[in-house]
């Protein structure tokens, strides 16, 4: 049975200061400007090119490393070389294949710490949340690696004499890998070695704001065993190298993360057909949510205070998991939301860095401003039950919470990835599930009650991928709870779960006639 | 501060003398019989239910958690039918509570039906609760308290509510450790019935004894906000224990988590070592032997207590949360901090009994325990190093534990019964515990019926076991 990569215990005073000189390492590190994030083609990485300055969340003035954006020639370039590596990796056995991606996760675990650290500095993820993500990014290598081997092996199928049928699996082809900033780690890995363990070849584009950590792990992929011609590092900009990608006529599979609008364009993007090309692009993306949590009448408020705060302000919301709508049935609602805007307000917001920040940073200027200027609006449509206090330096939105909001309002309707919470109340269980499913995601939800009776229904009627009772809806563990959703939420299969690598292969059919003049080896 | 060693032969005459000791506890546990109507009924049903199938004691279990937020009758009628349905045909064997349910569950859900039901779910659990939890609040428990002083046992009260979300609602529970002090404080000491059990027994120097759950006063409380929850937590308990100094009470600290611990040793450490408090007399911390580092943690303490100049008391406990931090540990795959086997915890308990004994001097020893192999080892061991009983005392929950109390104090040791004050809502979690507790196969309850056999195997001395070395 597959186990998890153990979280740290931070509650053991010896994790907690070990951790702590890391982040001193790492600090030092940056200050002495030793983080520079690379295009590697063919193995080789490129020195020249635009260079981008990534500064730390938290304070918005530390400049923690440096990315050289890839040019479109060098996509073309990396193409070329892809093109002529993909077949031999394809060819490369399933074992081997396998036996890299144990190495990949083998790597990471040995340097856990000094990569959460890095995403402490590089995206402000606090250091719960950091050390998930490391965790996370190994469960997926041991886990597509353990899956790989059980389920691509080739298969025969039918007994019948005279007849030999072989069902196996191709890779599709080069598979161009856009990741997310927010799980800069996991998710970037997970896509990328499930497309390697299939045997396609990959072009890994992070995001501009996490391009350090990315680096890092895309080394690792090739210290671990991948070939330099199966795998290519492109940082970028969006709309140059992310763009050349989805319009590749070169390119078989797109694997996304990301927001609705930008995916929604991949896909139109992938739908056409570019000249050269000679196959129909395959993609898988995984987009947004808008979250709701249901409390009963009956619900544990402790519990339900507990667990909604964190999923909508655990790394200031910036999780397509996260809780951004509460729906508190019938008499709950006046306790529930008191309480809940009692709770919010000694919450610590600070840098980071810091062990006891609850939330730190949202991810760049260009968040906040778009997050405070929603919030803003917000308070001219809806009543504001609770707005935070946050640090006077970096990139902080204040955790804020608004009640009675109506389901017509943006604040209901619009993903807003930031530390907001729209809240409405519910006559009766069955209004909670319908205003509950009244969206256009379907990614998590929760539901805090005691009635057996209710909570039966909510597994069956609550529409979402990803259902959490009595506890938060954000922290999917590999395996355990397969990752994803329907409706706007993407299309694809849950990342983590047995079906996933399926999306990356080709399963091709031989059927041979094993009977001349009248026999067959079989018989 | 190592415990002495002693000789085979001064060990197994040490061992007669538990089994002496012990089998003369259950003998006048078999001739007691609880002491109200309501303790028998209630005993018996507990008998009964310790006997249903998993599913059906989970359910019962789930309904009494749930019942004290359930405003109406429709919703008590509608989760007895959701939560016990199941269950109807098994419902008369459990007395006068499981008729009214089976017959509420019969027939259409009327409102008069669900009335009724809703007021005998409710009046029942109630009625259990009450046996647990001796009253709302500190002045609607002063009867029962003067109850027990007026039956040779002292008393430490603890108020029930242990998660704090807000700020408000950690200020609002250090606002009730204070209101009960005053009132305590007030009330207590005027009952002839708070002359001293035991003449010269430092536990006995004030009638009056609170106990203090750390964690609920500071809702930011965690091992990453180590600092600061210790800090605040020394400003609250530091308020608390002014008021104690002018009530002239004693004060027991709860220990509670294993995550939690460390915060709540550091705070004790710093308040009952501080300048204000060095002084104050026996202020009381707990240590749990379910914990493997509890060792450890106790010869700390005891150090602390050299360094403080005036002694402290620790109240020596198995442990109670042991699932939660079980099943806590495996979801995590981290190694479990407490010792997987139950022997192990009770041999631990007697490993660190006669450590505490040794150190008398040190600190007041308290046995917190309703296992009479535990306890009877305690008193002998005391008794084999020249203690007497004004140098030590027993500890036990409040409820059903009586009939041991009653034995241990008969035979002249001081017993300080753990009274929790608390409504229906704080008070479901402890009294989901307690049931849970007095329904398991192992139970005390069971005590008075268990033959000469039996006895002597719970009389046995217990072992780590091999898995837990």
């Amino acid at each position: 049975m597959f186990i998890n990569e153990p979280f740290i215990d931070f509650t053991v005073a010896n994790n907690r200061t070990r951790f702590q000189s890391t982040i001193h390492r790492v600090a030092a590190a940056i200050a002495t400007q030793s983080y520079t994030a690379k295009p590697i083609i063919s193995g080789r990485e490129i020195s020249d090119g635009e260079v981008f300055v990534r500064t730390d969340p938290s304070n918005n003035s530390t400049p923690v490393g440096r990315v050289i954006f890839a040019s479109e020639a060098h996509l073309a370039a990396a193409l070329e070389d892809l093109r002529k590596g993909a077949p031999a990796w394809n060819a490369t056995p399933l074992e081997r294949r396998a036996e890299i991606l144990t190495q990949i996760g083998k790597r990471m675990r040995a340097k856990k710490e000094e990569l959460a650290a890095l995403m402490i500095f590089e995206v402000g993820k606090p250091w719960k949340e950091a050390d998930a993500d490391v965790a996370e990014a190994i469960d997926f290598c041991d886990y597509y690696a353990a899956e790989a081997l059980a389920t691509l092996s080739p298969k025969k199928m039918g007994e019948l004499p005279g007849e030999e049928n072989s069902y196996f699996y191709q890779a599709r082809g080069i598979c161009g890998v856009i990741a997310p900033w927010n799980f800069p780690l996991a998710i970037a890995c997970g896509m990328t070695v499930a497309a390697l363990v299939t045997g396609n070849a990959v072009i890994l584009k992070p995001a501009e704001q996490s391009s350090l950590i990315a680096y890092e792990f895309a080394k690792i992929v090739l210290e671990a065993g991948v070939p330099s011609s199966a795998f290519a590092f492109l940082p970028g900009r969006g709309e140059i190298v992310g763009k050349g990608i989805t319009q590749s006529p070169h390119i078989e599979m797109i694997c996304f993360t990301g927001s609705k609008a930008v995916g929604l364009e991949i896909l139109a993007a992938c739908a056409r057909v570019q000249p050269g090309q000679h196959t129909i692009k395959k993609c898988v993306t995984e987009l947004g949510g808008k979250n709701a949590i249901i409390v009963d009448e009956d619900a544990d408020l402790d519990e339900a205070v507990k667990g909604i705060l964190y999923s909508a302000f655990g790394f200031a919301g910036q999780k397509c998991s996260a809780c951004s709508r509460v729906i508190a049935v019938g008499d709950s609602s006046e306790p529930l939301l008191r309480r809940l805007g009692e709770a919010a307000s000694d919450l610590i917001v600070g840098e980071a860095q810091s062990p006891d920040s609850y939330l730190g940073p949202v991810i760049d200027e260009e968040s906040r401003a778009r997050i405070l200027a929603t919030i803003a609006k917000g308070e001219k449509s809806a009543t504001l039950l609770f707005k935070g206090k946050t640090p006077q330096q970096g990139n902080f939105v204040p955790p804020t919470i608004f009640k009675e909001v109506r389901t017509s309002d943006s604040l209901w309707r619009d993903e807003i990835f930031g530390p907001v919470i729209a809240c409405t109340s519910a006559k009766n269980f069955d209004e909670a599930l319908t205003l509950a499913n009244d969206s256009e995601y379907a990614l998590t939800g929760g539901v805090f009650s005691r009635s057996p009776a209710n909570i039966e229904r909510a597994k069956r009627e609550f529409k979402v991928g990803n259902l959490y009772l009595n506890r938060g809806c954000t922290g999917a563990m590999v395996y355990r709870q397969p990752f994803g959703g329907f409706k706007m939420s993407g299309i694809g299969s849950k990342a983590g779960g047995p079906d996933y690598l399926l999306q990356f292969v080709e399963p091709r059919t031989v059927t041979e006639n094993t009977m001349r003049r009248g026999f067959a080896p079989e018989l | 501060m190592i415990p002495v060693p002693t000789s085979l032969s001064t060990e197994n005459s040490l061992e007669e003398e538990i089994y002496t000791l012990g089998n003369e506890i259950f003998t006048g546990i078999g001739t007691q019989s609880p002491s109200t109507f309501d303790k028998k009924y209630w005993a018996a049903l507990m008998m009964e239910w310790s006997m249903l199938q998993p599913g059906f004691k989970i359910n019962m279990f789930r309904l009494v958690d749930v019942l004290p937020t359930l405003r109406s009758s429709k919703a008590v009628a509608r989760h007895v039918q959701e939560y016990l349905g199941n269950f109807s045909t098994q419902l008369p064997g459990l007395g006068k509570l499981g008729s009214i349910v089976e017959w509420g569950l019969r027939g259409t859900p009327g409102s008069l039906r669900s009335k009724v039901v809703a007021l005998g779910v409710r009046q029942s659990v109630s009625s259990m609760a009450s046996l647990f939890i001796a009253g709302e609040s500190p002045r609607k428990a002063l009867k029962p308290l003067r109850s027990l002083r007026a039956q040779g046992l002292s008393f430490t009260v603890d108020l029930l509510g242990e998660f704090s979300v807000s700020e408000r609602e950690a200020e609002i529970y250090v606002d009730r450790y204070l209101e009960a002090l005053e009132v305590l404080g007030r009330e207590v000491p005027n009952w002839t019935e708070s002359a001293p059990l035991i003449p010269h027994h430092p536990g006995e120097q004030s009638a009056v004894c609170i106990s203090v759950k750390l964690t609920a006063l500071y809702s930011q409380c965690g091992p990453l906000n180590f600092e600061r929850s210790v800090q605040v937590l020394v400003d609250k308990l530091s308020r608390i224990a002014r008021k104690a100094k002018e009530a002239r009470a004693l004060m027991y600290v709860d220990a509670e988590d294993s995550a939690s611990n460390p915060i709540i040793y550091e705070t004790f450490k710093r308040v009952f070592g501080s300048p204000e408090f060095c002084t104050f007399p026996y202020p009381g911390i707990v240590v749990q032997a379910y914990a493997k580092e509890a060792r450890s943690m106790l010869l700390d303490l005891l150090s602390f207590a050299e360094k403080r100049g005036a002694p402290i008391a620790v109240r020596l406990v198995k442990g109670a949360y042991w699932d939660s931090e079980t099943i806590l540990s495996l979801q995590n795959q981290w190694p479990s901090p407490l010792f997987a086997h139950k022997e192990s915890s009770d041999a631990n308990f007697e490993e660190l009994s006669r450590i505490l004994i040794d150190n008398h001097r040190l600190c007041l020893p308290a046995f917190g325990s309703h296992n009479i192999r535990s306890l009877a080892h305690a008193c002998r061991y005391a008794e084999s190093k020249g203690l007497t009983a004004k140098d030590f005392e027993l500890q036990m929950l409040y409820g059903m534990a009586e009939p041991i109390a009653k034995a241990f104090s008969q035979k002249g040791y001081l017993v300080r019964m753990y009274v929790p004050l608390g409504d229906m809502i704080v008070g479901m979690g402890y009294l989901v515990r307690r049931l849970l507790e007095n329904t398991s196969n192992e139970s005390f309850l069971k005590h008075a019926f268990y033959d000469s056999q039996e006895v002597k195997s719970l009389l046995k001395k217990p072992e780590i076991h091999p898995k837990d070395r």
